[in-house]
């Protein structure tokens, strides 16, 4: 039974973060209620977005097509290390500040309708 | 509660703390929110194998709680709670299961309880459902981390089982 679980959770986690891209558009959660909306695809110059809430700073950086927490004063620094995220459906988390950025092919596919 | 026994758990919650704070030093394998070693949980199993669940909750608390004063981070608190209180639960189902030999059983599925508590509380507290992704990837560590934790109190359990036992007085 052990085995079959690990063999799964093996399986779910390679296809989670090595599926092809889950969208273009990312989206940066604070407590759970979207805070920013980035277009990824139409990024000319990187841009720095600061969250800041009392928790603490989230530094982070959007680039064309991906986007990552440059640095945060979080005790753990999960987010960081996390590096960049472009294609995988596994959402950077900073638990520490409940700031979670994750990617969403929603809106691109409503502007490509538009 | 005896002089006595409480003296035994303060022992037992020094050597979970110590054993949590040194392995804050070592760095996180992945960058994967909530993946640990675990070491401390060593700690856990072998009260719970040796003492009973009410010693082992006693240790659980003390240690979680402290273990947050000292690290500095008190927002680990909820997570580490949350799957700390599953895994022990488990852990008490499972061992009328299990003999001394298999507390590695016990502890991989303690782990895995553990990692589930931890990204159910985490989806609560940020609301965001789409933390489950995390879950595959910090069961497999955990799964692996379980074995060797549960290896560990296993061995301990073996060789400290008597001594502990006896100090139940009687």
């Amino acid at each position: 039974m052990i085995a079959v679980i690990l063999l799964l959770s093996v399986a779910a986690s390679l296809f989670l973060f090595l599926r092809p891209a889950a969208g273009n558009t990312a989206e940066i959660y604070v407590d759970g209620a979207l805070y920013r909306r980035v277009e990824l695809g139409k990024i000319t110059a990187p841009e720095r977005i600061e969250v800041r809430t009392e928790r603490g700073v989230n530094v982070i950086l959007a680039e064309l097509g991906r986007i990552r927490v440059e640095s945060a004063d979080c005790p753990d620094q999960v987010c960081v290390e996390a590096g960049w995220l472009e294609a995988s459906a596994a959402p950077i988390v900073c638990l520490p500040h409940r700031v979670v950025i994750k990617l969403t092919g929603e809106t691109s596919l409503d502007a490509e309708a538009g | 509660m005896s002089i006595r026994r409480i003296a035994r758990d303060a022992v037992l919650t020094a050597a979970a703390l110590t054993i949590f704070i040194v392995e804050l030093q070592i760095p996180a394998p992945a960058p994967i929110p909530g993946v640990k070693l675990g070491l401390a949980n060593i700690v856990t199993l072998v009260a719970l194998f040796t003492l009973g669940p009410w010693d082992a909750l006693a240790v659980l608390l003390c240690r979680v709680t402290l273990g947050a004063v000292f690290a500095g981070n008190m927002t680990a608190l909820l997570y580490s709670l949350t799957g700390g209180l599953l895994a022990l639960a488990v852990t008490v189902l499972t061992r009328k299961l299990l003999t001394e030999r298999q507390i590695w059983v016990a502890s991989v599925f303690a782990a895995m309880a553990h990692n589930l508590g931890q990204i159910l509380a985490a989806v609560l507290v940020t609301s965001t459902p789409a933390l489950f992704a995390w879950l595959p990837p910090l069961l497999v560590s955990g799964i692996v981390t379980g074995v060797f934790t549960g290896l560990a109190a296993q061995f301990a359990v073996g060789r400290l089982g008597k001594i502990l036992r006896e100090s139940n007085g009687k």
